[in-house]
């Protein structure tokens, strides 16, 4: 809401200045987001009033303008229509600058001296009139420098209304807080309304209201014999600096009293109403409605209407219909001053898509008690702006409602908000925003809500309101006064600290990626209808459409943001990313599930000095994958991959205890390259819920062995059928004496050739040569017994 | 016996030594099992008792002589040596280290780390919920029906009519009070989703909120907690104030600022000349939200608050762009 000081200042005195102001209003709860300072962008410009206008000799249509300064009397140029005798004009003296590196200087027009030139609003930058010369108002004395007048100044407050708060939506009911922190009270514009006509309203124009839940007031008025023209310049300058675009003198008005008292008005052209009667209708059926922007609007059952004789003349304060709006060449009009139920109004304005000035506040409710005072306003500023003659009277409906009122305690202010706020105190606050106390005991009182006050309901409303007005920054800050209980921690987060702990350790960096992606995606990544994958939860109203489901699978971002930085030049990856992925598992039911997910690609270092890098392997992601699960205190296998992405040959299935937990491997190089990778990428995504199952992070002592270890080395061939996984594992289960069986040396001539290092302990004495190398020969016997496996001499 | 020669053959046979293989030569040529001393002694023998202790004595001082001139011309050639071996294998020390690997962790993790870590010290716990949520839990229990103008606020993707993406993480102190009875003492990490997306918008983003319901928790309470926080997050000396605000879930609602670390208050267009940065949003919890869950509003009372990670995160580390969170840029990640 822009607030011009300038008019605040009708309403109150203010004797602070801007920026304490806007303080004050910020720690009211009304942010004051920023201040618009008006400047003048001229200098040399002086009031003058014209004395005389002669005709130029040399030119038909300029005419030469005697101005007095009230210092010297000078002769100017003037080419405008509407200048004459006596009025007072912004005169451009020479040297006088106009903004945009322009200066006036002293010039020949036709063969005539002119001495300055006067000048429009456009040329004063005070508007966009630039229809003849700026009449300037009367109380400016001829000689006065205008760019220290106020006409070229002012301070706008742009302030965030909270959208409980419909009762700032107005300058009068910012002036009431205003006045609240300044200690005042904000005066109403005082005026009289005088009946102009012989005729009574009640004698020419009929009302009727359907529902009173739907239009509980509503007043008409009317005046005749008026005439549309622009408005005079303070008032389209409030206008303009308020936001709103001057139209007509009518229109103008409805807005300004919009503007000062926060009622939305609206003008008709009485000559266009049939039956000249208004009723207020609730719409029981569907129809169609021309409104005054030539749309035709379609009306719904529940919408206020607001008809006369012979149909619809405007949806209730949304808009008014073509079919009665005022034109140039209105002379009777018709003011409809009303209160309309604002979830109605809201309703209808979501639906319609139509967010007007005066649709916004009727939706966050008005001030039902002024409806009478701003129609009354309204019909003064119509006859000072358009001449005419008000009838006498007005046509109402008004259905009164007991004023509300809340007790509350003092024990409930200061207990709530930890303070020890006075009873005085509590109360001045309360007066100083028409919150009046209404009867008082020892524990507390009554006071009544006045009508303007929507968001007040309850206490906590209340004590809200005490809470601001006494100022947090005067309520002590404390330590609550509570139980002690130490924070849980979850084995989910425990667990998680572990993974960002281990990943952290082995060189990932941690990407976040949104939790949308395309079912493009999916199908890239080859994964058949019936997979769970493939169930995804669709977005109603998505950013765009590569974000227009929920994620099923991480992957796809990860791959987009690993392809993001080759396109840099970053070609030597590690990243992890933790976050959820969603499955629609049935109509209604929406299953969230935590995924891992690790990518590698490049090498570890593109170049050393010291060492040679290789690219990354299978080995290298299987490596992370086995180091993270036995981490988290699971075991996992590897069996061949089964997921349709994977480079068959060098991916897998993360298998822990019989239950997939995910895959990892290498993407096929046609996925890679839809997503412009044109490296290989080795990757894992992990079902992190399922390890948290699976795993443990107890940790318990094992006693270190007191005695020596024995080691031997043994060389096979092994044929490819035989899974080294399976060597590794029968070497171990020969006997318990067996802790380690390592791979030291894998190479192929014609056959695989590997070599193994296995080492002896026991917990009880010191294994004797005899001992291990029974051991040994056990080892070759069974290994060479299996098929597909024999010694190498 | 006559040992008047040994001395001079002794120090004969160390002067030849001019290495360190010299000095092993003649150790064993005059000390060793078959040197000169050896052959000395085997001759004592023969020698009458009196004698015999006589020349032993006199040999003697010459090997204690000889044990020492060696010892030092072995240690001096072992010097020479070192130092030969050092030039050998010199390095350049200003070449670069073998920089080992290590992960980063994203900035927004960094932060949620660092806010959980306070709340944590203050006794909250973890809690959590959907990402994607009933609107009832969304909105209507949190005080915002469908007709409410705070719903203008939020632009919520839609999953379908009644299940929307979480606008905000206060859905966790509704799912919280139902499960518990007081006293709560929660803060609720995770995303949230908003159609937005501009400089200064991502459509998700990250956001913790804070809930503490007992009986006799005040206002001033949060004003406590809520400043130990920023003094933890932004160092003690960061100045702030509690501005109040709208939110329909807690009344009355305080909007934190804290002087911005920009311009240190005096005005820039981050703070948009303000001096101060919106930090986050808190406030008593409104009556309704107790009826709404079935709390005794009449006996207990509580604080919720509310912030958004990518912010403070931008506020801490000088970050202008929110979207440089999602790019995955390793020149951006690789900065924290
Ligand atoms: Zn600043």
């Amino acid at each position: 809401m822009k607030v011009p000081v300038e008019w605040l200042n009708e309403f109150v005195v203010i004797d602070v200045d801007i920026e304490d102001l806007a303080k004050r209003l910020t720690m009211r709860g009304l942010e004051v987001e920023g201040i618009e300072r008006i400047t003048p962008r001229f200098t040399g410009v002086v009031a003058a009033a014209i004395t005389k206008i002669e005709p130029h000799p040399n030119a038909d249509n300029l005419s030469l303008c005697s101005v007095n300064t009230g210092k010297e009397e000078l002769t100017v140029v003037c080419g405008a229509p509407n200048v004459s005798v006596n009025a007072k004009v912004p005169l451009a003296t020479v040297g006088a600058e106009l903004g945009g590196g322009f200066t006036v200087g002293k010039r020949p027009v036709r063969g005539i001296e002119s001495y300055g030139m006067l000048c429009s609003e456009k040329e004063l930058g005070i508007s966009d009139d630039h229809t003849g010369i700026f009449i300037l108002p009367d109380e400016i004395a001829p000689g006065t420098l205008l760019a220290q007048s106020p006409i070229a100044h002012d301070d706008v407050l742009d302030i965030s209304v909270p959208p409980n708060r419909g009762d700032c939506l107005s300058i009068y009911g910012i002036a009431r807080e205003v006045a609240s922190t300044l200690h005042q009270k904000a005066k109403l514009p005082v005026f009289t309304l005088t009946a102009g006509a012989d005729e009574k309203v009640e004698d020419h124009a009929g009302l009727t209201i359907q529902d009173l839940a739907a239009c509980p007031r509503y007043i008409l008025k009317l005046i005749k014999g008026i005439s549309i023209r622009q408005s005079p310049f303070w008032m389209r300058r409030r206008l303009t600096r308020c936001g709103m675009r001057p139209i007509n003198n009518i229109v103008d008005v409805t807005n300004y009293v919009m503007l000062e008292l926060g009622q939305p008005l609206h003008a008709f052209d009485f000559e266009r109403l049939a039956e000249s009667r208004i009723d207020v209708r609730v719409a029981g059926e569907r129809s169609t409605f021309r409104t005054l922007d030539s749309i035709d609007r379609p009306v719904e059952p529940g919408d206020i209407l607001i008809c006369d004789g012979s149909g619809p003349v405007a949806i209730a304060g949304i808009m008014g219909g073509e079919n009665s709006e005022i034109t140039a060449s209105t002379t009777n009009m018709a003011l409809e001053s009303a209160y309309f139920n604002p979830f109605s109004i809201r309703a209808t304005a979501r639906r319609l898509g139509i967010r007007s000035e005066a649709s916004l506040r009727f939706e966050k409710g008005i001030d039902i008690d002024n409806v009478g005072y701003a129609a009354d306003r309204a019909m003064f500023l119509m006859h000072e702006l358009a001449g005419g003659a008000v009838f006498s009277g007005q046509r109402e409906i008004f259905e009164r409602k007991e004023p509300r009122t809340i007790y509350i305690t003092y024990s409930n202010i200061n207990g709530l908000l930890g303070t020890h706020i006075s009873h005085e105190a509590v109360t001045r606050a309360l007066r100083s925003i028409d919150l009046h106390v209404m009867k008082e005991d020892e524990n507390g009182f009554t006071i009544s809500i006045p009508n303007f006050r929507h968001d007040i309901g309850e206490t906590s409303d209340v004590i809200e309101e005490i809470s601001r007005i006494h100022g947090f920054e005067h309520i002590p800050d404390t330590s609550p006064v509570t139980v002690l209980k130490a924070q849980k921690l979850t084995i989910k987060d425990r667990s998680l600290n572990t993974v960002r702990e281990y990943c952290l350790g082995t060189g990932f960096f941690e990407i976040i990626n949104f939790s949308f992606f395309s079912t493009r995606d999916i199908e890239l990544f080859r994964i058949p209808d019936d997979d769970e994958r493939s169930r995804c939860v669709p977005i109603m109203n998505p950013i765009s459409r590569d974000w227009g489901v929920m994620r099923t699978m991480m992957m796809p971002a990860v791959l987009k943001s690993m392809a993001y930085n080759i396109n840099r030049g970053a070609k030597n990856l590690r990243f992890f990313e933790k976050g959820k992925v969603f499955f629609q598992d049935g109509p209604r039911n929406i299953r969230e599930e935590t995924l891992l997910c690790f990518a590698l690609t490049g090498k570890e270092k593109e170049y050393s000095w010291k060492e040679k890098y290789t690219d990354y392997d299978y080995f290298d992601m299987k490596g992370i994958v086995e180091g993270l699960i036995e981490r988290l205190g699971a075991n996992c296998e590897f069996s061949p991959a089964t997921e349709p992405f994977l480079d068959q040959g060098c991916s897998a299935d993360v298998i822990i205890d019989g239950v997939r937990a995910g895959w990892t491997g290498s993407i096929r190089d046609d996925i890679l390259k839809a997503y412009e990778i044109e490296q290989t990428i080795y990757c894992a995504e992990l079902r992190f819920d399922i390890i948290l199952q699976k795993g443990n992070l107890t940790l318990q002592y094992k006693p270190i062995p007191r005695f020596p270890q024995a080691t031997r080395d043994f060389s096979f061939f092994v044929d490819d059928s035989v899974p080294i996984a399976e060597l590794v594992k029968k070497i171990k289960d020969i006997s318990p004496l067996i802790v380690s069986v390592g791979i030291f040396d894998m190479f192929r001539k014609e056959m695989r050739s590997v070599s193994i290092r296995v080492v002896f302990q026991s917990y009880e004495e010191t294994l004797t040569d005899e001992r291990v190398n029974s051991l040994q020969e056990k080892i070759i016997g069974e290994m060479t017994n299996i098929d597909g496996i024999s010694l190498r001499a | 016996m006559d040992i008047s020669g040994l001395r001079e053959k002794i120090e004969s046979e160390i002067s030849r030594i001019a290495n360190a293989d010299d000095v092993k030569q003649v150790k064993v040529s005059i000390l060793g099992r078959k040197g000169i001393f050896a052959e000395y002694l085997d001759k004592l023998k023969t020698l009458d008792k009196d004698k015999r202790r006589d020349a032993g004595k006199a040999i003697n001082d010459i090997k204690t002589w000889a044990d020492q001139r060696v010892g030092e011309l072995e240690k001096q050639f072992e010097e020479i040596e070192r130092r030969k071996r050092q030039a050998a294998s010199r390095i350049d020390i200003t070449m670069p280290g073998a920089a080992p690997l290590f992960g980063r962790k994203h900035p927004i993790t960094l932060t949620l780390e660092e806010i959980i870590r306070i709340f944590s010290s203050l006794g909250f716990s973890v809690a959590e919920g959907p990402d994607i949520e009933t609107e009832h839990y969304n909105f209507e229990a949190l005080n915002i029906p469908s007709d409410h103008p705070a719903r203008d606020m939020q632009d919520t993707f839609y999953i379908n009519p009644g299940i929307v993406l979480r606008t905000h993480t206060s859905p966790v102190q509704i799912r919280t009070m139902e499960a518990q009875l007081p006293p709560v003492k929660i803060i609720a990490p995770g995303s949230v989703y908003r159609c937005d997306n501009d400089i200064s918008h991502t459509p998700m983003f990250h956001q913790v909120e804070g809930l503490m319901v007992d009986k006799n928790v005040r206002f001033s309470d949060l004003k406590g907690i809520l400043t130990i926080f920023i003094h933890e997050m932004f160092g003690p000396g960061t100045p702030l104030r509690f501005r109040p605000s709208y939110f329909p879930f807690t009344e009355p609602s305080a909007e934190v600022d804290i002087g911005c670390v920009i311009c240190g208050g005096s005005g820039c267009r981050v703070c948009k000349d303000t001096g101060w940065l919106e930090i986050l949003g808190s406030g008593m919890v409104h009556p309704q939200v107790f009826r709404n869950v079935g709390y005794d509003q009449e006996e207990i009372t509580g604080f919720a608050f509310g912030m958004g990670v990518e912010r403070i995160a931008m506020i801490k580390f000088g970050i202008d762009d929110i979207r440089q969170f999602y790019y995955n840029d390793v020149r951006f990640l690789s900065q924290f």
